[in-house]
């Protein structure tokens, strides 16, 4: 009886292997992307992640957008675009014949209506819009023109956004924010991007095609397949298995070594524009002295962090404004890392000894940020627990409650993570030191003086008037300290060997209408 | 007849408080511990009169009280709301992802059974030798390890190292759905359709997660089988067929196990909801589409009635479970009346 189960077992095995063997080829080549991030709210109102952000770089577009790899910015929908003498009236031209996925027209009427959509839901992302335009004005079907609130020099990359990205007013519900495709008319993506989405299945599979109809020529992969992973190591298995041609975020330190080491791999390091920092709850908790802030950061050595938590995988960061960006100083350099010495010299300023320590809870969140964020922080204490003055203990929690506790002002010093929403300066500073963007992240620091520097290089297009505003802004973050720049984040893609065109750069879109199957290429 | 009949209706009415109890904690716990729905819904940024209308819009600025009677109302008239971060009927997602999680664990169970069942009598059989020890220390070791782990060294060794089975998924990503769109158990999909090759490609995704799950609950069923078929071939009876001189393999085998099963059976119940939360780590770790999944997906986001709804499918699915096992008790033990 046994022998005869066993050799039933056997032979269903051997002939699922051998169907499986025989596999028909596929009528479209399709390149498998893998990821453990999540898709949020398939709607540009409203999403404002890193992961959903990319799905709608690919399936839609703006009026102008990065060139693949760069940080230029080159017409996409807009032909061209004019800016007035005082630089708060952006005039768009738009591209003719260009066509959403479902058939409808594109023209200025398309784009006003998202931006008024965008500013009256009022999504997370919606700030990018509504803090900068006043209004939007059709000029004629192929023209149209941003009123804006003040100058804003950096206005051309906010329009390369997301939420600037047009939608057809039939597809898209005008008062109410969407998660799933099956909400819409139609029950699916429409937009005028490189791909259409044909296939969405929440945290399982997104499929993407090659949209016949977009302006900027067919994609090097027609089929594009993301597959969720519930875990980075499953992940890791499967690209060494095969089973996915390209896996990118977010890999465990250690499988990115490993990975690195595998010649039958393709590794792209990609220096990106992503930062961690140390906050500070600075209204009204224990950071409110900013001597108390000062010495903390002073205590911490980024070195050490980046070396034992990532095995050297990323950069120690000096200033709020990642290395690589214009107007980037190194500040924070001068006060140096683990400097226990001048860390207690203001620690006793502020009236603390060993006997009666300063004493506060250091707070992360286990999974947001990835499996290492616990390491960090152990790594953290250990440093802080270096001075006698000092007494740390770490929490945690996850991400839900810790939002919920920072705008509660529960957590005196957190660790925070950032991917940029447009790729200038402001948005590495004013979105923690000024007034408003401060509030918004729990960190509750205000100051006029600093808000005009702001509102200085915001209104301001004249490239020195703006450098010396980001060098005095960095200089002046040392002192009052508002957060602590800790790494600046390398990205890794890693990828089958024939698969090339991973050019992400420093804007970290990634287009996947670059990719292409090098063995393809050779026939 | 009736008499059966009246006991399906009593347990059945005793799952009742089970349900109550359960997801009354539930409902408590989940409305007490921090973070809330509106914050994950609409991120960090949203201004306070917007994260309060939607508040109101969804009643959870109501006392927890009217809430929780609000929902139980709901749920006697068999619905389970709406899902609070989606625009979905909470049904939606569970019906869409059940069918995954009961394929994973039937199969599971399958395998458990099937291995500890017959290892489990061939060491009670081959009592004190070295392949009872052997077999003894294999119940030991996976009872110990834990189901993720497990689900690893698998993927590592049988997917990456000897490339014999897919190790994420319930299909390859390049295989049609179309196949796929009946029952949502791909196995009988497939074979409804008749499309052997994307059957192929879903019995080996479904291999090494079935083997995870049911490896590492084997042990357990390998230690019952065994203690109950050494009690029962010390049995009188045991003795009467080898004095009539039957063979050994048929005494064990036939006059031994099945009497020794009765508690194991009994196990079989107990053990279905270990499978289902085994399960929420094994579909982690296949990256399986499942309940498990949803379930903490849905935690991590707060949506309260999602939590609820799968709670109160996991609860009746082991009490169904439960009931069944008593069932097949009396199917196998004459002596047991219902």
């Amino acid at each position: 009886m046994k022998r005869v189960l066993i050799l039933a077992l056997g032979l269903v095995l051997i002939l699922s292997l051998a169907l499986t063997g025989c596999a028909k080829k596929e009528a479209v080549r399709s390149l498998v992307y893998g990821t453990t991030e999540k898709v949020t709210d398939m709607d540009p109102a409203n999403a404002y992640d890193f992961h959903t952000w990319e799905i709608f770089q690919n399936i839609s577009t703006g009026l102008l957008a990065y060139k693949p790899g760069t940080t230029e910015l080159v017409p996409a929908l807009a032909e061209s675009y004019s800016v007035n003498a005082k630089g708060d009236e952006y005039t768009f031209k738009l591209r003719g014949g260009v066509k959403f996925t479902d058939g409808s027209v594109f023209d200025a009427a398309a784009v006003k209506w998202t931006i008024d959509r965008v500013i009256a839901l009022k999504g997370d992302p919606s700030w990018l819009v509504s803090d900068f335009v006043k209004s939007v004005d059709v000029v004629d079907a192929q023209t149209v023109k941003f009123v804006l609130k003040q100058p804003v020099a950096y206005f051309p990359s906010l329009v390369a956004t997301p939420p600037y990205f047009p939608l057809p007013s039939k597809v898209y519900p005008k008062d109410k924010i969407i998660k799933n495709p099956d909400e819409l008319t139609g029950k699916a993506l429409v937009g005028l991007g490189a791909y259409k989405a044909t296939s969405f299945k929440r945290d399982e599979e997104v499929v993407l095609e090659a949209n016949p109809s977009f302006f900027g020529g067919e994609p090097g992969v027609k089929k594009i397949i993301i597959r969720y992973f519930a875990d980075a190591t499953t992940m890791r298995l499967a690209l060494e298995k095969g089973e996915i041609d390209l896996a990118y975020k977010s890999m465990n330190p250690s499988d990115i070594k490993d990975l690195s080491a595998n010649a039958a791999l393709v590794t792209n390091k990609l220096p990106g524009p992503y930062i961690r920092y140390l906050c500070y709850e600075c209204s009204q908790s224990v950071f409110k002295d900013k001597k108390l802030r000062q010495a903390v950061g002073l205590l911490l050595n980024r070195p050490e962090i980046v070396e034992k938590v990532y095995l050297n995988q990323n950069s120690p960061l000096y200033s709020m404004v990642p290395a690589g960006m214009i107007y980037h100083t190194d500040d924070f350099k001068a006060g140096g890392d683990g400097n226990v010495a001048a860390a207690e010299k203001l620690l006793k300023e502020a009236g603390f000894s060993a006997a009666k320590p300063f004493a506060f809870d250091l707070w992360y969140t286990p999974t947001h940020y990835g499996d290492t964020e616990v390491n960090m922080a152990e790594v953290m204490k250990s440093q802080l627990d270096k001075s006698k003055l000092v007494k740390v203990t770490v929490k945690s929690a996850e991400w839900a409650t810790y939002k919920e506790q920072w705008k509660n002002k529960q957590m005196p010093a957190f660790l925070l993570g950032w991917y940029p929403d447009y790729i200038d300066p402001d948005n590495y500073t004013a979105a923690f030191a000024g007034t408003t963007g401060s509030k918004g992240m729990g960190i509750y620091f205000s100051s006029k003086e600093w808000d005009d520097l702001f509102a200085k290089e915001q209104g301001n297009t004249d490239p020195a008037v703006r450098k010396q505003v980001f060098e005095q802004v960095q200089k002046m973050w040392t002192d009052d300290a508002p957060t602590v720049p800790i790494f600046q984040g390398d990205l890794y893609v890693f990828t089958k060997k024939n698969v090339a065109g991973v050019k992400i750069g420093p804007t970290l879109i990634f287009n996947y209408n670059q990719l292409q199957f090098t063995d393809e290429k050779k026939k | 007849m009736r008499h059966l009949l009246s006991y399906l209706i009593t347990r059945l009415l005793m799952a009742i408080p089970m349900v109550f109890i359960l997801l009354s904690l539930v409902f408590v716990v989940l409305r007490v511990m921090p973070g809330d729905p509106v914050s994950s819904m609409l991120g960090g940024h949203a201004p306070e009169e917007v994260i309060e209308r939607k508040k109101a819009e969804l009643g959870l600025n109501k006392p927890i009280a009217i809430q929780y009677v609000e929902y139980l109302g709901k749920l006697l008239r068999l619905d389970l709301g709406d899902s609070m971060i989606f625009t979905e009927r909470v049904s939606a997602p569970i019906l869409d992802k059940l069918p995954a999680t009961l394929e994973l664990t039937v199969c599971g169970l399958l395998v458990s059974l099937g291995l500890g069942v017959p290892l489990g009598a061939f060491a009670a059989r081959r009592r004190r030798s070295g392949r009872d020890y052997g077999i003894r220390l294999y119940a030991n070791a996976v009872y110990c390890i834990p189901v993720y782990w497990m689900g690893l060294m698998l993927q590592l060794v049988f997917g990456v190292w000897l490339g014999w089975v897919p190790i994420s998924g319930r299909t390859g990503p390049r295989m049609s759905s179309s196949a796929f769109s009946r029952t949502g158990f791909y196995l009988i999909d497939t074979l409804l359709t008749g499309d052997i090759q994307a059957f192929g490609d879903v019995f080996l995704h479904l291999l090494l997660p079935a083997f995870t799950l049911g490896v590492t609950l084997s042990g357990i069923f390998v230690r019952l089988t065994r203690a109950n078929m050494l009690d029962v071939l010390k049995s009188d009876y045991i003795l009467a067929a080898r004095a009539r001189g039957l063979p050994e393999r048929r005494v064990v085998y036939d006059h031994g196990l099945r009497n020794a099963l009765i508690p194991v059976v009994t196990m079989l119940g107990l053990q279905f909801s270990l499978l289902l939360a085994g399960a929420i780590l094994t579909e982690t770790t296949f990256s399986w589409p499942g309940m498990g999944r949803l379930l903490l997906e849905r935690i991590y986001l707060r949506d309260y009635p999602t939590i609820q709804g799968i709670i109160v499918v996991y609860a009746l699915f082991v009490s169904l479970v439960s009931l069944l096992v008593d069932l097949l008790y009396a199917a196998i033990d004459p002596r047991v009346r219902l």
